[in-house]
């Protein structure tokens, strides 16, 4: 077993340190933060604004983290010969495969916790600042400071990465990824307990979101081992396009953020839809890998 | 009667086409190849560019499989987990992970060798002294020149301590005294009981290192033997198996 862990720890590292990966982090989150703030000013129900704002950044940004980390790790390995080191160790074909997606979908788990946790604080926040502007009718004193705290919660961890890296050499994507994702998942944390943990009915509603980007992770996986990283997106994008019409599967946010218990049909159902596709898709990248020279 | 020697590698008939998309056969790189690699000695499979000799390392490894024929890694196939358990594999080029450092890149296939944690921070910390990269342990090798690489690469071969090392050109991008070295650790290496497969250009190199080498041509093998039966340097020998192989012509620039 240990063997393939080296493997999923060493790739999850790669796609974090990837800078790509924290730049899609930070859009995700930025989306998260001012998507809503625009739309205050006309509209009303501002946690209603918030949350899909967050559901919609989960789904872009984590489909696009997904698909390109997932190419990258597979398709470098391949191009640059290290897979051959790898596989030259007492690594199954197989396995390597599973590893390395195993890997992807632990930087996507942390992407994904990040998006939760900015998606929680800005739930709450629009909740109790909505409250307060529709009182004093002062929008910009109410939505000023969150702005600020939103701007500076994606500023700081550069900025601190920055310091970690120029006095300790640590290394600047890697440290800001995490030190972004810590932060916002802080902030989350912090929310739920200021909030009486309502928010985090969100949660759930973003795990099924999830689910369409790791139908999408294991396909660009499996599709990188036998085509190149061009022709392997555009695949990806082939399945999007066929998941699309069934989107309403995934996404469960009325009735999952809704007071109440929770419909555990929709989710079961959700998962029913996407664990075929995902394991298929693994089915298919073990199958090349057997068979590639 | 005398004990035969265990044979670690052996193929048997071994042929390797590469075909192109339609499966048309673009180049027979092996061509019907048999040969046994015994136990404790350091073998060595010489030959002209584009002979087949890293193609052979291939199937052995099983990262290639025979077109036809039969390869046997400590009698079980190639593809067998077991087998590769017990090999260590310095491939032509030294593919290495640009962004982990040298230290970080030891442990990660200390890692592959499933190597308790302890065990393989003690054995990256010995490699790195014994290949002379300690000063730069913790850059990433990346930015590493390419014998810096190699010795990399060498280190990460030995990391699990295996019975066979299979060496592709060991002191490709090497300086004459690192060439040397690395002769000298093979040398050690097979004292200490290690098994060792290397391919080689450096006739010279080849000579003083290996006990037996077989020498390939367009996939085929020529000629096989003892280096210390040779009678001639194995440079000549060599040279009259390969014959006159003009891969450049050179007459038009030569004259004047
Ligand atoms: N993946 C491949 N696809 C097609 N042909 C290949 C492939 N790999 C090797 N060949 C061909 O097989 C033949 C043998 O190549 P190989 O790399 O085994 O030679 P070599 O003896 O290692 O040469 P060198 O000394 O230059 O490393 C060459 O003609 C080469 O073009
Ligand atoms: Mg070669």
């Amino acid at each position: 077993m240990k063997p393939y862990v080296s493997i999923t720890l060493a790739t999850a590292l790669e796609v974090a340190s990837s800078p790509l990966s924290l730049l899609v982090m930070l859009a995700a989150m930025a989306l998260e933060v001012f998507a809503p703030v625009f739309h205050y000013h006309q509209f009303g129900d501002p946690t209603r604004m918030a949350r899909d704002a967050a559901l919609s950044a989960l789904f872009t940004c984590g489909a696009v983290f997904a698909v390109f980390g997932a190419i990258r790790a597979v398709r470098r390995e391949i191009e640059t010969g290290t897979q051959e080191m790898a596989l030259a160790h007492a690594v199954a074909r197989g396995g390597f495969f599973l590893a390395k997606a195993a890997g992807v979908a632990v930087a996507f788990a942390v992407f994904a916790a990040a998006v939760s946790g900015t998606a929680v604080t800005m739930f709450t926040g629009a909740a109790i600042g909505g409250a307060i502007a529709e009182q004093t009718a002062q929008l910009a004193r109410v939505y000023g400071p969150c702005v600020a705290a939103g701007v500076a919660a994606i500023v700081l961890p550069l900025v601190l990465a920055a310091a970690l890296n120029r006095f300790f050499r640590f290394r600047f994507v890697l440290t800001a990824f995490f030190i972004a994702a810590g932060v916002s998942v802080a902030g989350g944390a912090v929310s739920a307990a200021l909030s009486g943990g309502d928010c985090l009915r969100l949660v759930p509603a973003v795990v099924l979101v999830a689910c369409p980007a790791l139908v999408l992770l294991s396909a660009a996986a499996a599709f990188a081992v036998r085509f190149r990283a061009n022709a392997a997106a555009a695949l990806c994008g082939v399945v999007l396009a066929a998941m699309l019409p069934a989107m309403d599967v995934y996404y469960r946010a009325e009735s999952l953020s809704r007071g109440g218990s929770i419909p555990l049909g929709d989710v079961a159902l959700a998962f029913a839809a996407a664990l075929p596709a995902v394991a298929g898709f693994l089915i298919f990248g073990i199958h090349f890998s057997l068979n590639r020279e | 009667m005398t004990m035969e020697p265990e044979i670690v590698v052996s193929l048997n008939g071994v042929s390797k086409t590469f075909r192109d998309f339609w499966l048309r056969p673009t180049v027979v790189a092996v061509d019907a190849l048999s040969l046994g690699v015994r136990r404790g000695e350091v073998f060595g499979l010489l030959g002209p560019n584009g002979s087949g000799k890293s193609t052979t390392i291939k199937m052995i490894l099983g990262l290639l499989s025979p077109s036809a024929g039969e390869v046997r890694l400590f009698g079980l196939g190639p593809r067998s987990v077991a087998a590769r358990r017990r090999l260590g594999y310095l491939p032509e080029l030294s593919y290495l992970h640009p962004f982990l450092t040298a230290a970080e890149t030891l442990r990660y296939y200390a890692g592959l060798c499933s190597l308790p944690r302890r065990e393989a921070s003690r054995r990256t910390r010995e490699l790195l002294a014994m290949v002379g990269l300690e000063e730069v342990a913790n850059r990433p090798v990346g930015g590493f020149s390419k014998g810096m690489a190699r010795r990399v690469a060498l280190a990460s071969a030995l990391v699990g301590r295996p019975e066979l090392l299979v060496l592709d050109e060991p002191t490709s991008g090497l300086d004459p005294i690192s060439t040397k070295e690395v002769k000298t650790l093979v040398k050690a290496l097979a004292r200490g009981g290690m098994t060792v497969l290397t391919t080689s250009h450096m006739l010279a190199d080849a000579e003083d290192i290996c006990d037996r080498v077989m020498i390939l041509n367009h996939g085929k093998s020529v000629a096989e033997g003892r280096v210390a039966e040779l009678g001639t340097s194995l440079e000549e020998f060599f040279l009259a198996k390969v014959g006159d192989v003009q891969d450049f012509a050179l007459a038009p620039f030569l004259k004047g």
